[in-house]
């Protein structure tokens, strides 16, 4: 048997994603990157992490953070250090506290959904945009999901893509490796299919 | 004739109490049929069997009103998030009182009670509640999720206050949490929220041990275990800022050898992290 290519791999999950959501095409990205993520990671629970939808980690946890914890995580990362470097010199804590409920999710805990669903956002380090639209954003993402009939169809269908790209290899497919090509890829047959 | 009227009354009698018993059993079986539904995503079959079940739990509360099936009533119902009713079932719950080996019962419906007024905003009441329930629980799962609610809760109360009233919080909120890791040492998730409550207290090296304990036994979900690494990447760097020269020394090569077992590319960089 011909043995697939990475390519022809994703073009499937894309036209897979296209039959049950023929007009989010924003979606595409970050269900296939969750789905290649948490198929890594872990084989076991991926099917809970992709669809749970409690974006992690649970609010609360997030919320009662410690400030030094806080401070730090804006220090430890070059390009939010100088986004939020007047805040952080004034030890505006209401403002950096707010920001991290929406940033730490993202570039902390790197949820993978997350991570690719404000690819654009993070690539032009508008740190800002991703505060100020994360809550609509994610909803929005949510409740389209929500709505697509056949949610045990596109389980299967994201299980099958992902058990597909494993199969090259995990080592292979390191995470920051793996989630550029794939973007790449998925750009690629997003613009074929509108050409 | 009389003995007809016996006979009629014993048949309606057993009949009342059978369709009062398959009424509640309905229920359950809905219920944990929604349970099972919600758990494989399938949200909108999984509201139906709650649905199911409310209406069952409400047949069987009219006819043979329990502790159990107002329980069910109040367990559907938070599901289906009708806060208000579920608050009200739980009450007339134990109104009713749960007999003998109905623990788990009472335990259940008590953390439901919590949740649904925590969820009407009546948060002082829901923290009574998970308070009583780490002290008396001896369910682990029920006490695992009232030990994080309860944590939560207190956390948020002591991000309220400044100086020596949040000090005196944190110290309460520490023995607390100290207890739990005491009372089930085997349990990651304590060690997780006790290494929390240290950091809130600046206690770097204390929390940097908790975080260790925690990871070693296993915490339950990727969320927590991600935020744990970099809870142990936080204390590292605090730690390195703050020990003396030989402590550091000393510190950093256990740290290594941490790093090395845990196969981190380097110190701050846990192996989950993008590279």
């Amino acid at each position: 048997m011909k043995e697939k290519s990475v390519e022809k791999v994703v073009e499937d999950g894309v036209r897979f994603l296209s039959k049950i959501f023929p007009q989010k095409t924003y979606l595409y990205f970050p269900l296939l990157s969750a789905a290649l993520v948490w198929a890594i990671r872990r084989t076991k629970e991926w099917k809970e992490k992709i669809f749970s939808w409690k974006i992690w980690p649970d609010p609360d946890l997030v919320k009662v953070k410690p400030d030094e914890f806080i401070i730090n995580f804006y220090k430890s990362n070059p390009d939010l250090c100088r986004a939020y470097r007047d805040e952080i010199e004034k030890k505006d804590l209401k403002t950096l506290r707010e920001a991290f409920r929406c940033l730490y999710p993202i570039l902390g805990l790197e949820d993978p959904f997350l991570f690719a669903l404000f690819q654009k956002e993070l690539e032009s380090n508008e740190y800002n945009k991703i505060v100020d639209e994360f809550d609509a954003k994610v909803s929005l993402a949510r409740n389209d999901i929500d709505a697509a009939e056949g949610k045990a169809r596109l389980l299967e269908g994201l299980k099958t893509f992902a058990e597909e790209i494993v199969s090259f290899g995990t080592d292979l497919l390191s995470q920051a490796n793996a989630q550029k090509a794939i973007a790449e890829l998925i750009e690629k047959q997003l613009k074929k299919k509108n050409e | 004739m009389r003995k007809k009227t016996i006979f009629l009354c014993l048949v309606l009698f057993a009949f009342s109490i059978s369709s009062c018993v398959s009424h509640l059993k309905e229920a359950k079986l809905y219920y944990v049929n929604g349970e099972k539904l919600s758990r494989v995503y399938k949200t909108e079959k999984a509201l139906a069997s709650f649905k199911r079940a409310l209406k069952e739990a409400e047949l069987a509360v009219a006819k043979h009103p329990s502790a159990q099936a107002y329980m069910l009533k109040g367990m559907a119902e938070l599901n289906l998030e009708l806060w208000e009713k579920a608050e009200e079932s739980f009450i007339a719950a134990f109104s009713f009182g749960f007999e003998k080996g109905q623990e788990w019962a009472e335990q259940v419906s008590l953390f439901g009670l919590a949740s649904s007024l925590q969820e009407l905003g009546l948060v002082d009441s829901a923290f009574k509640i998970y308070t009583y329930l780490l002290n008396k629980s001896r369910f682990k799962s029920v006490t695992v999720l009232a030990a994080q609610r309860y944590t939560h809760i207190a956390l948020k109360e002591t991000l309220q206050e400044e100086g020596r009233e949040r000090q005196k919080l944190l110290n309460k909120l520490l023995k607390t949490a100290e207890k739990l890791a005491d009372k089930d040492l085997s349990c990651g998730y304590y060690h997780y929220l006790l290494s929390q409550v240290l950091s809130h207290l600046l206690e770097y090296k204390k929390s940097f041990e908790e975080a260790i304990i925690a990871k070693e036994l296993g915490l339950p979900k990727e969320e927590i275990f991600r935020d744990n690494d970099l809870q142990i990447v936080f204390c590292y760097q605090k730690l390195k800022e703050k020990l003396s020269s030989e402590k550091r020394e000393e510190f950093l090569s256990v740290y290594l050898l941490w790093v090395k077992k845990w196969n981190w590319p380097n110190s701050e960089t846990p192996d989950w992290k993008k590279r």
